[in-house]
């Protein structure tokens, strides 16, 4: 067997139906052609399903991946990528129409992954009484989960982690929400660090899998072991003298709070009103460490260490402790829903961690049920006779404990915004979403990047995918020679023209989304962070600081550019799960009420997105990829990247694309189309 | 009698954040390869508290492993630390027994013990020290000085109450010192 150094050369299926495993070993090949983590992931969630198949359907795989880097002295390299088809997203064509999900955490699954001898767990079929799984290397043992059931994520942990008597071991889980098929449930890895977003957890629970605990002995062994500490010593060094990385580590990603609310970027009230007052005194990461934090946390082999640990000192949640939380965390539980009550806010981050939910889509939930309730839409005869107004943390923290148990209204809630709006025919202009996943806290109206990420995402309205940190001019300022690199000498010389109101313009976007959504999705293929070269972005870029040390753990013989172009295949293949079932232009868009209603307040107030240049955006970033102009992979483009048969799925997805365009068939929630492609 | 001039690695758990850079520095520079088992510091993890306490050889003055050692292969270098002389050493494990902090661990490629070299004489210091230069968990110092920065930080607080009010001249000097 050639010697796969950072790689394991095998992953584990596990088939939950019959309770048995398989242990596949996987050609170099493969690895060259997706590299690991969300690659070898994305390959297996096109391949191995099919278009219109219910993500719930016991046939449907699961997939945790893990990268060449995971597990090793390189810093950053924590994360896990969980995919599978997301039964939280679906298409403006019809809420049964989904793409493909996935979600990145930290934590240190993967790493324990690697140390057990996988690449990736493949989970699929469904136990017939809820399971959990223990991977010792080799030994593969089902055990009986019925007495975890309806714990949350902590008490699942500590309880597996006793059962087995090895601290060593880690545990990925679903809490009560996975249990009960909430939609939006997230899968939660070491205690607290969630895979949140597209419903992976939804698809664990579906399988009556309660946890996976793994461990392992065997080491991870670079091929070039001299280099490779260099290197890592180097990214190391990079990171201990970046001002960006020590405000990190001070304020952990709540320093983005200030950074936000000066551009005028942050949610408030339902992700719609744009600028929340005075954030950055009540949620800024240095406030907020003064009062609530108990220790910081990191992820495996994370110098940065961002995490935190909260710990509630007086009040009316005096004594409360939990993992958590983020920035994203607490906007969406926070500022989303209009609440200054930081130490409420903390708490309802940390009990929606352990129920096992989204903090976004749960946030998104809540603040949708106020703006409804705001709007008249919702009354309490809708809800059972609950009253959910703006800045209500006690009755939220009611609310979030019934969407996970999908109990009374709660029970509606657990669908997600887009689901609910369109069954109580009522509130559907009330939903910030793209694909049906509900934004994050930026406003999509404000930094143009950002936004056409939401719409272009393969996993919905989300930053993570197409991460354009360089739009942000502190970004730009501070790696002004990756705008060289990215626009070349003319596109980079029109940048600086129009800087820094080039962030609230979509003409350099579509070039830059192109570049930031494979910068990114390098990051995931080798299981590092992606903050480090995004947000904070004090490693550089990919280039920098990724390849090197992916070739050096590796020894393999692939160029960077070869590396870039895996990139660019599984961006490609992720969208294609969409586009088999139709879902092309008429998904890559906003809800009108981004087109038609300005931000309320602060710097930008009234900026709204303009229809035309969206339009014009939409077909140049198609154009950057050598996509049509319905949005859908050409012939050409998918042999270039050696997907050949995806060319049968994307012609039967563009007759369905086109049909639906010319018939008269209304959105499911009102976004806009450009007219040209609906006549 | 000469002050004793060794520096010694000093653990301050309350700023360790579970990370396990350290391991994975030990790991690779004393095998090449990465995981927690080849370290000779391992984390001691209270997760459920997000509790973390590194472990590691405190290179003791009256250390009981060099004591209890029945081959004498537990020696101390020069530098001050205590470690296993591989050639002497039988693997019978009683100096992890003996060892209070139960920072003697076995190496699981030869089942002989193994404790902190502090990466003799290593142009970077000791390698985990140095993975830690953000979270200062672990710091190289003095014998001497091991209790300097710890009892800084603890004055801090009892100095809090003999401050003179705050002004905007910069005169929180005593604050922003640190040693």
């Amino acid at each position: 067997m050639a010697d796969f150094y950072g790689w394991k050369g095998q992953r584990l299926r596990l088939d939950m139906t019959n309770l048995t495993y398989e242990i596949e070993k996987l050609p170099m090949s493969h690895y060259k052609k997706w590299v690991g983590g969300r690659g070898l992931n994305s390959d297996v969630v096109y391949h191995e399903t099919k278009a219109g198949m219910d993500p719930l359907d016991p046939a449907a795989p699961l997939c945790f991946g893990s990268g060449p880097v995971a597990g090793s002295f390189a810093p950053l390299s924590g994360r896990t990528t969980v995919s599978a088809l997301s039964p939280m997203t679906s298409s403006v064509m019809g809420m049964d129409i989904h793409g493909h999900g996935d979600t990145n955490m930290g934590g240190a699954f993967g790493p324990a992954m690697k140390y057990a001898g996988f690449d990736q767990i493949i989970v699929k079929g469904k136990a017939a009484k809820p399971t959990y799984v223990v991977i010792d290397g080799d030994k593969i043992e089902f055990r009986d989960a019925g007495h975890l059931w309806g714990l949350g994520a902590k008490k699942t942990t500590i309880k597996i982690v006793d059962e087995l008597g090895n601290p060593d071991v880690r545990v990925a889980c679903i809490g009560p929400a996975g249990e009960n098929l909430v939609k939006f449930a997230a899968v939660i890895n070491n205690m607290s660090a969630a895979g949140g977003r597209t419903g992976m957890g939804c698809v664990m629970g579906s399988k009556n899998l309660k946890a996976i605990a793994v461990f392992g002995d065997k080491p991870v062994t670079p091929a070039e072991p001299e280099t490779f500490m260099k290197q890592a010593w180097a990214l190391r060094e990079k990171i201990h003298t970046s001002p960006s990385a020590i405000r990190r580590h001070a304020e952990g990603s709540m320093d983005l709070f200030d950074v936000g609310n000066a551009i005028g970027i942050n949610a408030y009230k339902n992700a719609f009103a744009g600028f929340m007052p005075d954030i950055e005194k009540v949620y800024g990461g240095l406030q907020w460490a003064e009062k609530f934090l108990f220790r910081r946390k990191g992820c495996w082999s994370c110098p940065v260490s961002c995490g935190r640990y909260t710990l509630v000192k007086e009040g009316k949640w005096a004594g409360y402790h939990c993992g958590g939380p983020e920035m994203e965390s607490n906007c969406n539980l926070g500022c989303r829903i209009a609440s200054y009550d930081l130490a409420g806010v903390n708490v309802l981050c940390g009990v929606v961690n352990d129920l096992g939910m989204d903090s976004i889509s749960c946030g998104a939930a809540l603040s949708w049920t106020m703006e409804c309730f705001e709007k008249g839409y919702l009354t309490e005869e809708d809800t059972g006779g609950i009253r959910l107004e703006w800045a209500d943390i006690e009755t939220s923290l009611k609310v979030a404990d019934m969407i996970a148990h999908r109990q009374g209204f709660g029970d509606l809630l657990a669908e997600g915004n887009v689901r609910v709006a369109n069954k109580l025919g009522k509130g559907l202009d009330c939903v910030p979403h793209c694909r049906g996943l509900e934004h994050i806290s930026v406003d999509p109206r404000i930094t143009m990047g950002f936004s056409l990420g939401y719409a272009m995402s393969t996993r919905g309205s989300d930053h993570l995918k197409n991460y354009s940190c360089l739009e942000f001019p502190g970004c730009a300022k501070s790696r002004a020679y990756q705008i060289d690199e990215i626009f070349g000498p003319e596109g980079a010389k029109k940048f600086w023209e129009d800087f820094p109101k080039e962030m609230t313009e979509l003409d350099t976007k579509p070039v830059l989304c192109t570049w930031s959504e494979k910068n990114k999705c390098v990051a995931d293929l080798v299981s590092c962070c992606c903050q480090a070269i995004g947000s904070w972005g004090g490693a550089g870029s990919w280039n920098e600081a990724y390849y090197p040390l992916f070739k050096s753990i590796t020894g393999t013989d692939m160029t960077a550019d070869e590396l870039f172009k895996v990139a660019e295949r599984v961006v490609n293949i992720e969208r294609a799960v969409w586009l088999r079932n139709g879902s092309g232009i008429q998904d890559d868009t906003h809800v009108d009420r981004f087109f038609d209603e300005g931000v309320v307040d602060g710097p930008h107030k009234g900026k709204k997105i303009d229809r035309e240049k969206w339009a014009w955006a939409q077909q140049e970033y198609y154009k950057c990829h050598g996509w049509d102009d319905y949005g859908f992979i050409s012939p050409e483009k998918a042999k270039d990247l050696g997907l050949d048969e995806i060319i049968p799925d994307m012609e039967k997805g563009k007759e369905i694309c086109k049909k639906w365009l010319k018939s008269s068939k209304k959105p499911t929630t009102p976004v806009f189309i450009p007219e040209a492609f609906r006549k | 009698m000469a002050l004793k001039e060794e520096k010694v690695i000093v653990v301050d758990p309350d700023k360790c954040t579970g990370c396990h850079s350290c391991e994975m520095a030990c790991s690779i520079k004393h095998f090449n390869k990465c995981h927690s088992y080849l370290s000779r510091i391992r984390i001691q993890e209270f997760r459920d508290v997000n509790t973390f306490i590194p472990v590691v050889c405190q290179a003791c003055e009256d250390a009981p492993c060099i004591k209890v050692c029945p081959m004498n292969a537990r020696v101390r270098l020069d530098s001050g630390a205590v470690v296993t002389q591989d050639d002497r050493c039988i693997g019978c494990r009683a100096c992890t027994y003996a060892c209070p902090f139960g920072a003697s661990v076995v190496n699981p490629e030869n089942g002989k013990t193994m404790s902190c070299d502090l990466c003799m004489g290593d142009e970077l210091g000791p390698w985990c020290v140095k993975a830690c230069t953000m979270q200062k968990a672990l710091q190289f110092v003095r014998a001497q000085d091991a209790a300097r920065a710890k009892g800084r930080d603890l004055a801090k607080i009892i100095a809090a109450d003999y401050m003179p009010p705050k002004q905007d001249d910069g005169g929180d000097f005593a604050f922003s010192f640190s040693c």
